[in-house]
């Protein structure tokens, strides 16, 4: 085995290691990150492996087919993060309008609205 | 100016103004409002300078953010509170003192009339007030009005103007999500699709200094672009 791919399969480790000690989440999630863990194993191990798959989709290299799937697949995590953020966004919007109505100070003039 | 039963009607017309750092004119712009009768929403959306400490002294309904979150979400937050004070108009108004208090008759003509539940200010539609923007800034008006068209469908002849009037039905209708100044373009959408009926009236706007350099520069616009198309993919 090659330094570059022990030093690999060690960092992928730690990674899913790290996702199943700290991060909770739906027995799918699991599934994906322990499928993708799985892979990455793979790819380290048998690098041919991923030049086979990229020739039989019409790219040249392994490495390139690699990088054009994680472009696709950061994107993608970039999308997720940005309709988590706005989710959070509404969900303060709605804690400060709520505080802020709670507490609005009422003007003290002897004609009170009545309608 | 008008005083006595008037004065006492202009009670249920609840003027929302979302505020942010304007403590310098602040009082100068809620006072006008307070001497016509109306019921005064001043939203400080999580000021820095003094202008919570200034509103909070004047007789107007007072909220503040706990948090700045845009003037979109302050707009919001006092059209909720004008609802759940029984208000009959709600109004839009800047803090920044460009907009002529004895305009929101002119608005809110059409509403009482009941020939429209929203009206909205225009800058397009008198020669002087077209003529008192500046240059570039009718420019740069000119082709929001387009891409607010293309992006909502309404063709309205002022693109971004902070002056409207809405009944209180129509105004229940609106549920600001768009926290910053994409508002402006996601209100025209819910209007429409609310089908709302819609009128314009000419406003004249006061360019200070002060506005000026507040107001939204070009960079601005773009940003608004990018978040309403965003929006579209986010729901």
């Amino acid at each position: 085995m090659r330094p570059v791919q022990f030093i690999f399969i060690v960092l992928l480790g730690l990674v899913t290691y790290l996702y199943f000690s700290r991060l909770r989440s739906g027995l799918l999630d699991r599934m994906i990150v322990l499928l993708f863990a799985a892979l990455g194993v793979a790819m380290t191990m048998v690098p041919d492996l991923t030049t086979k798959v990229a020739n039989l989709v019409g790219v040249g290299r392994g490495v390139d087919l690699f990088f054009y799937l994680s472009i696709i697949g950061l994107a993608f995590i970039c999308l997720l993060l940005y309709s988590r953020i706005r989710q959070l966004e509404a969900s303060i919007t709605e804690l400060a309008r709520v505080l802020a109505i709670k507490k609005t100070i009422v003007p003290d003039n002897p004609d009170e609205p009545k309608f | 100016m008008t005083v006595g039963a008037p004065r006492r009607m202009n009670r249920s017309v609840f003027v929302v103004v979302p505020i942010f750092n304007e403590g310098p004119v602040i009082e100068s712009t809620l006072k006008p409002l307070i001497a016509r009768g109306y019921s005064v929403v001043a939203v400080d959306d999580a000021s820095d300078d003094d202008t919570w400490s200034v509103v909070r002294t004047l007789p107007v309904y007072s909220l503040r953010h706990a948090i700045n979150l845009g003037q979109g979400a302050a707009l919001q937050t006092g059209m909720t509170f004008a609802l759940g004070k029984g208000a009959r108009f709600i109004v839009h108004f800047d803090a920044d003192g460009q907009h002529n208090p004895d305009d929101i008759d002119v608005l809110l003509e059409p509403l009482r009339k009941g020939q429209a539940d929203v009206a909205l200010g225009s800058r397009f539609l008198r020669g002087a007030d077209r003529r008192a923007i500046p240059r570039t800034k009718r420019l740069l008006l000119r082709a929001g009005r387009v891409v607010n068209g293309i992006l909502t469908g309404l063709w309205l002849s002022d693109a971004h103007n902070g002056f409207r009037a809405f009944t209180r039905e129509a105004a229940a209708k609106i549920d600001l999500r768009e926290n910053r100044f994409a508002h402006a373009t996601e209100i025209l959408t819910q209007m429409r699709e609310a089908r709302l009926r819609l009128a314009e009236r000419p406003t004249a706007i006061l360019y200070t200094e002060r506005s000026m350099a507040k107001g939204q520069p070009m960079w601005n616009s773009i940003k608004i672009v990018i978040d309403v198309l965003l929006r579209r993919i986010f729901r």
